[in-house]
């Protein structure tokens, strides 16, 4: 058997690895998806108080600091009984909105957008932010970043600091905003939504008007067929901030509805002894291994996810891209896995026209934002969408509040079997006996596995602070065959 | 002339957090009317953010290269051109930001030095050092300090 593995290529630490196994006659036998360890997270945890929690946390992970620090806020919440001011909700979620601006942007411009600006075979080294905006026009690269400093400034005035907040108490926020903080933010959400607006255009020029992506999107290599989760509001819309957990089966009907704190009813957690990461599945349907249908209760999170559960968008833009996607894809749920990218724009049209609503709602400057909790802490679960799907913080203290159980599960985690079965559908489609593995070829693999936008082990930035991968081919002896790497000379 | 000393990585994984650590060591070392030092975690075209405006920047990480641990290395981002792809499933590199910036006419600063240190352990979540990276931080502190002298 061969195998073939994407790699870092620096051989940094903390950083994943795809593995493809081939059988004699060179085609795809199985593909995994390798995430070193982070070790020892529980252990730094225990002994602390919990309403530092929502501060060590976000440290996991340097990309979505902001979704752990409103999941562990959440937590913190549930772990002291207490119920924050209805001011505080909105402040919390109108941040949360700017953070999923921030992420959904970065991720579109800088990772989506290559593969369909220049083309998925394109050569990797115009493959990239810089190539798009040669493409699109300097000035679509100055509204990216002009719109990211917007989600920025918000986060970091509510936060108290740009990235690793520290505003999110057990039982509201740390402080109200002003009046004129209101206005300004006020500005820059009607500057968002439009830019959300011409996101939206742009993949309609881009990618929706070249039939050669919208095949690649819908064809068999990168669709399939899963369970799909996310929160929900009252009315079954989709919503970042709070919520019940709605799962829907391959056929879109809704098979649970659960208050997060009651998780560990719905999903369990099958290890595997080649993988440190878990997989999480739905307890009801049972773990069948990495196998798709509705037989298997492997799940998956994230923007398309998030859609496919809600029967809708809450604002009114999003709820017309949201029509427009089903309606082209041909009806709910969508089982391509690169639709994500368009369901992420949908998600930022969302983002950016509920950040403003909130913008317009004078209770989110009223000075009360905090219950001060009086009763004995214990337990507690805290759940948000983060931009890369859902996120479960559980803690469990003494009387005291000191931490003595954490139980994490990550976006990553919920949708790591989904990513594993994903890579090897798209390797298997690809990589057919006989044929050269190509740069272009592993870039189509590789794409499987960016729709998900995965964290893995990010919480290391050391140098060269990226995420670089390689394919090593292996035999069915185990042996190296051939080793794919974009080479660093 | 403005400079920016900024130290990056994880505050709570290990060798991770040596930027962090020679950032504070250096807090209160220079006029800071035309320095400033500041840690962050943050990377690719958030960090461009952090660097607009300044004139120089020095910057200070960890790296895994594979030399003797608690080596240091100073580096230009010219070192980083040759990592210019987007494959960071969150991000773009360093190199990409800094190009990115300067296509658009940004701020970007002129001079960007990085003092980069080999590391021994960056996946285990602690606020330790190992003692080969604990041991070369007066060695990166004296680099920077040399390098705001020159």
């Amino acid at each position: 058997m061969k195998k073939i593995t994407i790699d870092p290529i620096t051989r940094l630490e903390g950083h994943g690895r795809i593995e493809i196994f081939l059988d004699d006659e060179g085609n795809v036998a199985n593909a995994y998806l390798q995430v070193p360890e982070l070790r020892g997270f529980e252990k730094f945890c225990e002994g602390r108080p919990v309403e530092e929690m929502p501060r060590i946390t976000p440290r996991i992970c340097g990309v979505c600091p902001s979704a752990h620090h409103m999941a562990s806020a959440k937590a913190t919440d549930a772990v002291y009984h207490v119920d924050p001011p209805s001011a505080a909700k909105k402040l919390r979620e109108l941040y949360y909105c700017a953070h999923m601006c921030h992420s959904h942007i970065a991720h579109f411009y800088a990772l989506a957008a290559p593969d369909f600006v220049l083309g998925p075979t394109s050569d990797p080294a115009q493959r990239n932010i810089l190539g798009v905006i040669a493409k699109v026009g300097l000035e679509v690269g100055g509204e990216v970043i002009k719109h990211r400093a917007y989600a920025q400034d918000i986060q970091a005035v509510i936060g108290g600091k740009a990235t690793h907040s520290v505003c999110g108490l057990p039982g509201g926020m740390s402080r109200a905003i002003t009046e004129e903080e209101r206005a300004d933010f006020e500005e820059k959400a009607k500057s968002m939504v439009e830019f959300a607006k011409f996101s939206l255009k742009l993949f309609d020029d881009v990618v929706l008007a070249n039939k050669e992506y919208l095949d690649i999107i819908t064809g068999p290599v990168y669709t399939m067929q899963s369970y799909y989760m996310g929160l929900v509001d009252a009315n079954n819309k989709v919503n970042f901030y709070d919520g019940d957990i709605r799962v829907v089966d391959p056929e879109g009907k809704e098979v649970s509805k659960f208050k997060p704190a009651d998780y560990l009813e719905y999903i369990g957690e099958h290890t595997e002894p080649w993988s440190y990461l878990k997989f999480p599945f739905l307890k009801k349907v049972g773990w069948k291994g990495l196998v798709e249908g509705k037989e298997s209760g492997v799940y998956r999170v994230a923007p398309l996810a998030r859609l496919n559960v809600a029967d809708g968008m809450a604002t009114p833009l999003a709820q017309e891209a949201y029509e427009r996607m089903y309606q082209t894809l041909g009806g709910k749920p969508v089982h391509a896995t690169l639709a994500t990218h368009w369901a992420r724009l949908v998600e930022l049209m969302y983002a950016a026209e509920r950040l403003l609503e909130l913008c317009q709602d004078k209770e989110v400057t009223d000075p009360n934002v905090r219950t001060i909790p009086t009763a004995t802490p214990d337990e507690g679960v805290g759940v948000v969408e983060a931009p890369r799907g859902t996120l479960f913080h559980h803690y469990q203290t003494d009387e005291r509040g000191i931490i003595k159980k954490v139980n994490l599960i990550v976006a990553t985690g919920n949708n790591h079997a989904a990513i594993c079965m994903s890579i090897k559908k798209a390797a298997q489609g690809l990589i057919k006996a006989g044929n050269v593995v190509s740069e272009g070829l592993l870039n189509m693999v590789e794409m499987a596995f960016r729709a998900y936008d995965p964290c893995l082990a990010c919480a290391t930035h050391s140098l060269p602070g990226q995420m670089p991968l390689e394919v090593i081919i292996y035999d069915t002896k185990g042996n190296i065959v051939e080793r794919l790497s974009r080479n660093l000379s | 002339m403005k400079t920016l000393v900024l130290g990056l990585g994880n505050p709570i994984l290990s060798d991770d957090s040596v930027g962090f650590r020679v950032a504070q060591a250096l807090k209160g070392r220079f006029d800071e009317e035309r320095v400033t030092v500041m840690e962050t975690s943050l990377a690719g075209l958030s960090l461009l953010d952090l660097l607009l405006g300044y004139d120089r920047a020095i910057i200070i990480d960890s790296t895994q290269t594979g030399g003797r641990v608690g080596e240091v290395y100073r580096l230009n981002a010219k070192d980083f051109d040759t990592t210019r792809h987007a494959a960071s499933p969150h991000d773009v590199n360093l190199a990409t930001a800094l190009e990115l910036g300067k296509r658009l006419g940004l701020a970007v600063p002129k001079e960007i030095i990085i003092f980069a240190i080999e590391v021994q352990d960056v996946t285990t979540f602690s606020e330790s050092l190992t003692p080969m990276v604990e041991q070369a931080i007066p060695q990166v502190v004296e680099m920077v300090l040399e390098e705001m002298g020159s």
